[in-house]
């Protein structure tokens, strides 16, 4: 249990090197006097003169080789000094505060939905393999899987907001708000994990130990419970984590395209402003939730499968 | 050796269609797919303009050709750089072992620990409207998909007993990767290959959707889609284009990678 | 007697897989072992009394179970109530037909419970009891994968009786097991059928008949050529394929000759290696000579591959010394595996891949043939993959390839342990042949204590005191020039 808890904090570790030396590359392309701009951003535009500048330059290290300065950058970060947006001239932290509430609910919201659609269909296709269920089932995730987030978003958008006028297709604030941007990255998930799930129940039904329980002399639905469910649920909690890219993503571009408040929409108009600091913090916070929600899953299988405690 | 299967083949014939458009357009309407011309703006599809035209009035079918050669180049250059250097220090990590395998998992670990488009936004802000950033991002994110299936294979073939035997039997190490590995590896780099350039166009596209990918005159089919937003009600066939384009190039790509869920 | 099951012109239908129309009967208190080799069809005859047959093939003819036609039940819902109730199923790899992850002990329970209906409390007194009675009182809270393979069967063995079925039928229950724990599940087997209770058991091994007794049928291409009880089928086999089958028996092979060997080949002093923390042994020291044949046994997993690898260079020793005599090359050290598809490069016709190897080595071609001869290989083989002959004839080319190398020594790592017992003669018999004709010395391992016996100069018995065995010692000073000529030069 030690060693996986190690390795996500390791992970969590790189995830702030990489964003460091990424966004430091960045500020050090910047056109112009850097130090203008950070101090401007720190201080307010008024105040800014020569003598602030100065301050700020020798305090950023911008008058420093690169090297000293990268380490002075990271000694920021380290205190967790992310600066002031260049934009609003918030707290870059203060800023993130607000949007991260917004974020861990799309995201959560679309796990837990993807995991109610995708997994029971999968399961129910996998118990007969070759079926109408499965054929039909394998055609939708085969087409929905050759979508972008973005489009399914925008006929999710066209179909129910639009046509029909069931759900606001953008905004934030009440629960309707969420469904159809947390709908959208949910359906891109589920229609990988069913399949997972579904050649999961494949591979345990035709399993030595599945065809076991039933000569033992178990009745089928009481061999499924308690020989089927957990062996399928393993892979498909195991591939969850490999579908957290996919949500991480797919939160900056939904969020971008529902107009949703969050980290990623922030991300995006920081990159297109090149308000540095803001980059820096939402990619942290993007990356470090990538982190943490990993380990969510970690935990879940743990929990689900006795072989890894027991080693 | 491996019989490609009937979506095999169609993904192939579908890619191979989608190319020809993209090729034989420019040879056979002459123009500049980034000419405006407002008097002509969303004209349905039909007569001069054979899919018709966007907000600016700028031809359709000579737009959604350049961007699938765009989408295809980008996607062809980095899944080939990926491949290339995943597969070979995949193989090197696999057949190694000892600190040169340590070494390149931690590369790949410490590459694996930022969303993908996380890292590619941050290297488009550093170069914004650049295409280099581009290539770097979607290749540095593909190439850990190749070293890992390759190195998880490559693993498995030096362990075995067919690359002990070749290795008594007095065989140097290019046979053995020609005859051991290099059958195995094939199939899986092909599936990897194409799941890979299906995420590079999806990645582009993305880019483009949320603005900060390819620049603006430039055909992309993520930025078309934004652009043509608007106008949903008014010219929903336009709109449709681009959507369709991405959708059958990562069809496409997807069947040749196999019904496989990565 | 009571009979128990009872099959008539059961027959199996499928594409290749087939059974030809059977009649058999079991009785109460005598158990019944069909036996055969790989794909005469004993496992489908079994599967069709069972009514576990894979889909896609289906079986004719009539089986009774207690006197019941089970065949013509209308349901398959019926079919299945039999299982655990009328017949506890064995599975051929117990430690695939545990749940992996949940303990042995529920895995127990749930047939106490669930299928004989015990109550809660009862169904785990039960469960302690038939564990207990096993010796697993250790592994009722482990997990399959925690379990050795001995223990794992026997946990497979009360969770499939669980139910309180009387009959039990067994699909290759010592399959990958060695010899004493072979005898360990066989006795097993019988003290569980009691007086009154049935046992069919499905082997491809004369070890287990012998032991079990009762009565036996001999399988061969999906019919059955001869049966009745094991005394007199085994003593007195009427079919000539028994004759055979009998005498591939390792344990029945003539003794071995004498032979005087060559020159030192390889001397080892004090050699000692370890695994994983564990010793495997140490301060072994014998010298192998020319022509010579040295046997290696041991339990699984004790290091007798190592034993022949670290003799050929491909791993180091963790003290001690090897030496292999300078006069030759390394090339000329030489290996057989255990599994012969592993060892070959699948999409490679042979063809190919001895054209590489004459190509690579600037070796003739018209080698081959006068090989193939000598092998019992026709020609016909070399345009298939390694995938597309049998096991038998793999190893054989196997040997031939390294044989194009004029080997001095040969280091065979359990290479007939895949195959059917007469095939394994026949290899065993080739790889002595070569030994002796060519001068080649050859380190044989295998967990057939009986196999090494009549194969072998010498004995290593690998385990926690390694020793050298010797038996039939001939003088290693003896060199016989008739025994290094062909390659010697």
């Amino acid at each position: 249990m030690i060693r996986p808890i190690l390795h996500r904090v390791a992970q969590a570790v790189l995830v702030a090197l990489m964003v460091g030396v990424l966004t430091f590359a960045l500020m050090r392309s910047l056109p112009g006097d850097m130090a203008w701009r950070v101090a401007a951003g720190r201080y307010g535009y008024d105040i800014t003169d020569a003598a602030v500048m100065e301050q700020v330059r020798h305090s950023l290290a911008l008058d420093q080789p690169a090297a000293l300065a990268l380490l002075s950058w990271f000694g920021d970060l380290l205190r967790l000094d992310l600066g002031v947006s260049l934009i609003s001239e918030l707290p870059v932290v203060d800023e993130i505060a607000h949007q991260l509430g917004a974020s861990v609910t799309l995201a959560l919201t679309a796990l837990l939905l993807s995991v109610l659609i995708g997994p029971p269909l999968g399961v129910l296709a996998g118990l007969r393999p070759g079926g109408g269920l499965d054929r039909a089932l394998f055609a939708l995730s085969i087409t929905l899987r050759a979508l972008p987030q973005f489009v399914i978003g925008l006929l999710l958008i066209y179909g129910l907001a639009i046509v029909f006028g069931l759900l606001p297709a953008s905004g934030h604030g009440e629960a309707g708000h969420v469904v159809l941007p947390a709908l959208t990255l949910a359906i891109g998930l589920a229609a990988v994990s069913s399949r997972v799930a579904r050649d999961a129940t494949v591979a345990v039904t035709s399993s030595g130990y599945y065809r076991f329980g039933e000569t033992k002399g178990l009745r089928p639905l009481e061999n499924f419970l308690r020989h089927g469910l957990r062996n399928i649920a393993v892979p498909i909690v195991t591939y969850l984590g490999v579908q957290l890219v996919y949500l991480i993503e797919g939160v900056v571009v939904v969020e971008t395209l529902f107009a949703w408040p969050g980290i990623g929409h922030a991300l995006v108009h920081a990159i297109l402003a090149r308000d540095v600091p803001m980059i820096q913090g939402t990619a942290l916070v993007m990356g470090l939730m990538f982190v943490l929600l990993n380990a969510g899953v970690d935990v879940v299988c743990g929990g689900l499968d006795p072989r890894r405690r027991a080693s | 050796m491996i019989r490609p299967s009937r979506g095999q083949w169609a993904g192939v014939a579908l890619l191979l269609l989608l190319a020809l458009f993209a090729l034989g357009v420019p040879q056979l309407i002459p123009g500049d797919p980034t000419r405006q011309s407002l008097s002509n703006a969303l004209l349905p599809p039909g007569g001069p303009f054979p899919l018709g035209t966007d907000a600016f009035g700028r031809d359709m079918v000579l737009r959604l050709a350049a961007a699938i050669r765009l989408s295809l180049g980008i996607a062809l250059l980095t899944t080939a750089l990926a491949g290339v250097i995943g597969v070979a220090l995949g193989v090197l990590a696999g057949a190694c072992g000892g600190w040169v395998d340590r070494a390149l998992c931690g590369v790949a670990d410490t590459l694996l620990a930022l969303p993908g488009l996380l890292l590619v936004l941050l290297l488009v802000a550093i170069a914004p409207g650049q295409f280099w950033p581009l290539y770097l991002g979607v290749s540095l994110v593909l190439w850990v998909e190749y070293f890992r299936m390759t190195r998880a294979a490559a693993l498995r073939i030096a362990a075995s007993p067919a690359v002990e035997a070749s290795r008594l039997l007095g065989f140097g190490p290019v046979y053995r990767f020609r005859r051991h590995y290099w059958p195995e590896l094939a199939p899986i780099t092909l599936t990897v290959g194409a799941f890979g350039s299906a995420t590079s166009v999806m990645s582009v596209a993305a880019l483009g959707f949320v603005n900060v990918g390819v620049r603006p005159p430039t055909p992309e089919l993520g930025q078309m889609m934004i652009e043509l937003m608007p106008y949903y009600n008014e010219a929903p066939l336009i709109l449709a284009q681009p959507i369709l384009v991405v959708f059958l190039l990562v069809l496409a790509l997807n069947l040749i990678a196999g019904g496989k869920t990565q | 007697m009571t009979v128990l099951i009872e099959t008539d012109g059961l027959a199996v239908d499928g594409l290749d897989s087939i059974v030809r129309p059977t009649t058999l009967r079991v009785h109460a208190g005598v158990p019944f072992t069909i036996l055969g080799e790989t794909g005469s069809g004993k496992s489908l005859l079994a599967q069709a009394i069972a009514g576990t047959l894979p889909d896609g093939l289906a079986a004719r003819g009539r089986v009774r179970i207690n006197g019941r036609d089970v065949l013509g039940l209308s349901h398959a819902d019926k079919r299945r109530h039999l299982w655990g109730r009328a017949i506890a199923i064995l599975p051929q790899e117990p430690w695939l037909a545990l749940d992996p992850t949940a303990r042995a002990a529920p895995q127990v329970w749930e047939g106490f419970t669930r299928v004989l209906k015990l109550p809660r409390a009862a169904a785990r007194a039960a469960t302690g009891q038939a564990l207990r009675a096993l010796g697993l009182e250790d592994a009722a809270r482990k997990l399959p994968g925690q379990l050795s393979g001995g223990m794992a069967q026997r946990v497979a063995f009360v969770a499939a009786r669980a139910g309180g079925a009387p009959i039990v039928i067994a699909d290759e229950p010592t399959k990958g097991l060695d010899a004493a724990r072979r005898d360990d599940a066989v006795d097993l087997l019988k003290s569980g059928m009691g007086t009154t209770g049935g046992l069919l058991v499905i082997s491809h091994d004369i070890a287990v008949p012998k032991r079990l007794g009762g009565e036996v049928a001999i399988m061969l291409k999906g019919s059955i050529i001869e049966s009745g009880p094991v005394d007199q089928v085994l003593s007195n086999p009427r079919h000539n394929y028994t004759r055979r089958l009998l005498a591939a028996d390792p344990a029945v092979w003539p003794e071995p000759a004498a032979s005087p060997v060559g020159d030192r080949l390889i001397e080892v002093e004090g050699l000692a290696k370890s695994r994983g923390g564990r010793t495997l042994f140490r301060d072994l020291s014998f010298t192998l000579h020319r022509g010579e044949i040295i046997g290696v046994v041991g339990p699984s997993g004790c290091g007798k591959s190592s034993l022949g690898d670290l003799l050929l260079g491909v791993i180091a020793p963790d003290g001690g010394t090897i030496r292999r005599n300078p006069s030759w090359p390394a090339l000329r050290f030489q290996k057989v595996w255990q599994d012969p598809p592993a060892a070959f490069a699948p999409q490679l016709t042979l063809r190919t891949a001895l054209g590489d190897l004459v190509r690579r080595h600037g070796l003739a071609w018209d080698r081959i043939p006068p090989l193939m001869d000598r092998l019992g290989l026709s020609t016909a083989l070399l345009d298939r993959p390694p995938g597309g002959i049998s096991g038998g004839e793999l190893q054989r080319f196997s040997l031939l390839r390294t044989l194009l190398l004029d080997p001095v020594f040969l280091f065979a790592d359990e290479p007939t342990s895949r195959l059917d017992l007469i095939t394994q003669q026949e290899i065993v018999g080739l790889m002595r042949d070569v030994a002796r004709e060519t001068g080649c010395g050859l380190l044989l391992v295998s967990h057939d204590h009986a196999l090494i016996n009549r194969v072998a100069d010498r004995v290593i018995a690998i385990g926690p005191q390694s020793h050298l065995a010797s038996s039939r010692l001939a003088s290693p000073q003896v060199a016989s020039p008739s025994l290094t000529s062909g390659d010697a030069a």
